[in-house]
């Protein structure tokens, strides 16, 4: 089964993610800001790493933008799906010059969620 | 200088004349004195002489004057007038020179009026008009003051609304995610249970779409609603907002129909706020109708806009509460339908909404005879909009 990599500071927002996404059978890795997301790739770079991404907009120390956008760099290539509190903040920080898959709001529609994580794993 | 030469020319003409009253005076002391001897019979001959000397002089005397007089005369008027010419340049002049920044503060004043509060005039010319200068100067900058100290706190405002939703959202995501998650196993749940959670699901939709309708006001106060109008045809739309809100009407067996006019142009709009709008005017109808009522959505053309409108046959509205319709928090009187479930601010969004499409709304309503909500949207396509952004946004 896919493997996503979830980042959120919000331990329940984590926590959340990731029973749902457990119970619809993904394997699930946990982040709490854009750095561990960075440092969890580098080490599982070898054999490739998570399939999807899911990472939260804002973070503290580095957030889900920032980090992508220098896992870009680096040759990361993995799908990522932005989730933010709301358009506003894409809005203000949507990031023209990095390739994300899609964007989810709070509060999250599990159904379009898992919709879009689907499409992302197949591919 | 000329004001002189009048003055002067009435000086000498004076001279003159007292000239004229020292000769003439002495001319007559002479022929009295000569009279005198004419009378004591001194040498008469040569006193009859002297008396016809004095008087042939007094004579020439007064020609003379005469002659000075109009000389004198002529000089002073020219004196005069030249005086008048140069008063009169000179008071042409100060009238302009105050003229100049007359005519620069009433500009500035319209300017001013006109909202441009950065508007300063020179300070100069004449004492009067240089202080008027001063005083309008310090009078704009005070206005300006003002003017963005309120700017600030309306701004102020703004982000407190946009960050308290946006910090809201966070812990809503949280209490609706894992209410759902023990609605995914609800067979494990006792029916009260199962009640309960379904109450506290409800309730955080409730705050979801208080939140999502409080932000979109703060961003319309804050000239940052955008729309992304794009080619719609009318009937897609209506037939969309129709389907979301079938469920519901059936549910209270309240009939929905639509009639739209085949004829209808495509307008540009933003789909999803226009459905948006759509969907609350519908809402409306159904929670403040009762079972059974009839709803109607039809679609036509009106001069060169596009009419949608949004009946029913419910209770309708007495003519105060239509008045304030579309402010925000105004909620009809829920007192005939038992559970309205909107936010009070779905018609403040829904105008602000429609106004930044260039159209317009309007309600029509009298007490049991149901309410009628219209809106009009131009047909002509319209360039993308979005209402002016008085400050970079930043991030949340």
């Amino acid at each position: 089964m896919a493997r996503i990599l979830i980042a959120d500071d919000s331990e329940t927002i984590l926590l959340l993610l990731q029973t749902r996404l457990e119970m619809e059978g993904y394997e699930v890795e946990t982040a709490s800001d854009g750095q561990e997301v960075m440092e969890a790739l580098h080490r599982a770079r070898p054999e490739g790493g998570p399939d999807v991404l899911l990472l939260d907009a804002m973070m503290p120390r580095k957030s889900g933008i920032d980090a992508l956008r220098e896992l870009r760099a680096e040759g990361f290539d993995t799908p990522a799906l932005i989730v933010s509190a709301h358009q506003d903040e894409l809005d203000a920080g949507a990031p023209n010059d990095v390739d994300v898959s899609g964007y989810v709001t709070k509060p999250i529609d599990f159904d379009r969620l898992f919709a879009s994580i689907a499409e992302l794993t197949r591919r | 200088m000329l004001t002189g030469l009048a003055v002067i020319g009435v000086g000498r003409f004076l001279q003159q004349r007292q000239d004229f009253e020292d000769a003439v005076a002495r001319s007559y002391q002479v022929e009295i004195a000569a009279r005198n001897r004419l009378a004591r019979g001194e040498r008469p001959a040569a006193a009859r002489m002297a008396i016809l000397a004095q008087q042939r002089r007094r004579e020439s005397l007064r020609e003379d004057i005469g002659g000075q007089t109009r000389d004198t005369a002529l000089l002073v008027g020219a004196g005069l007038i030249a005086g008048l010419t140069g008063a009169a340049l000179l008071f042409s002049g100060l009238i302009s020179s105050m003229r100049r920044p007359l005519e620069e503060l009433v500009e500035a004043s319209e300017r001013l009026a006109g909202g441009d509060l950065q508007t300063r005039v020179k300070v100069g010319g004449l004492s009067e008009t240089a202080a008027l200068g001063s005083a309008f100067n310090e009078m704009a900058a005070e206005l300006e003051r003002r003017a963005g100290e309120r700017e600030r706190l309306d701004r102020m405002k703004d982000e407190f609304v946009l960050t308290t939703s946006h910090e809201l959202r966070s812990p809503l995501t949280s209490v609706q995610g894992f209410a759902e998650l023990l609605m995914l196993e609800r067979e494990k749940l006792t029916p009260k249970q199962a009640e309960t959670v379904e109450i506290i699901l409800d309730n955080t939709r409730h705050l979801v779409r208080l939140l999502n309708d409080l932000l979109d006001l703060a961003r319309s106060d804050a000239g940052r609603l955008a729309i992304k109008p794009v080619e719609t045809e009318v009937e897609s739309l209506v037939d969309d907002s129709v389907r979301t809100m079938r469920s519901q009407t059936e549910a209270r067996r309240q009939s929905l129909t639509q009639e739209i006019d085949p004829s209808l142009p495509p307008i540009c709009v933003d789909r999803d706020r226009i459905r948006q709008v759509l969907v609350n005017l519908l809402t409306n109808a159904h929670e403040y109708s009762p079972e059974g009522a009839s709803i109607r959505v039809t679609a036509g053309l009106h001069d060169a806009e596009v009419q949608l409108v949004v009946s029913d046959d419910g209770p309708g509205m007495p003519e105060d509460q239509l008045e304030h319709i579309f402010d925000r928090f105004t909620r009809g009187d829920a007192g005939l339908t038992q559970h309205v479930g909107g936010t009070g601010l779905g018609l403040a969004i829904s105008k602000s909404l429609v106004e930044l499409h260039g159209g317009s709304i309007e309600a029509a309503s009298a007490p049991g005879q149901g309410s009628r909500f219209c809106v009009r949207l131009p047909i002509a396509a319209a360039a993308p909009r979005t209402t002016p952004d008085p400050a970079p946004s930043e991030s949340l």
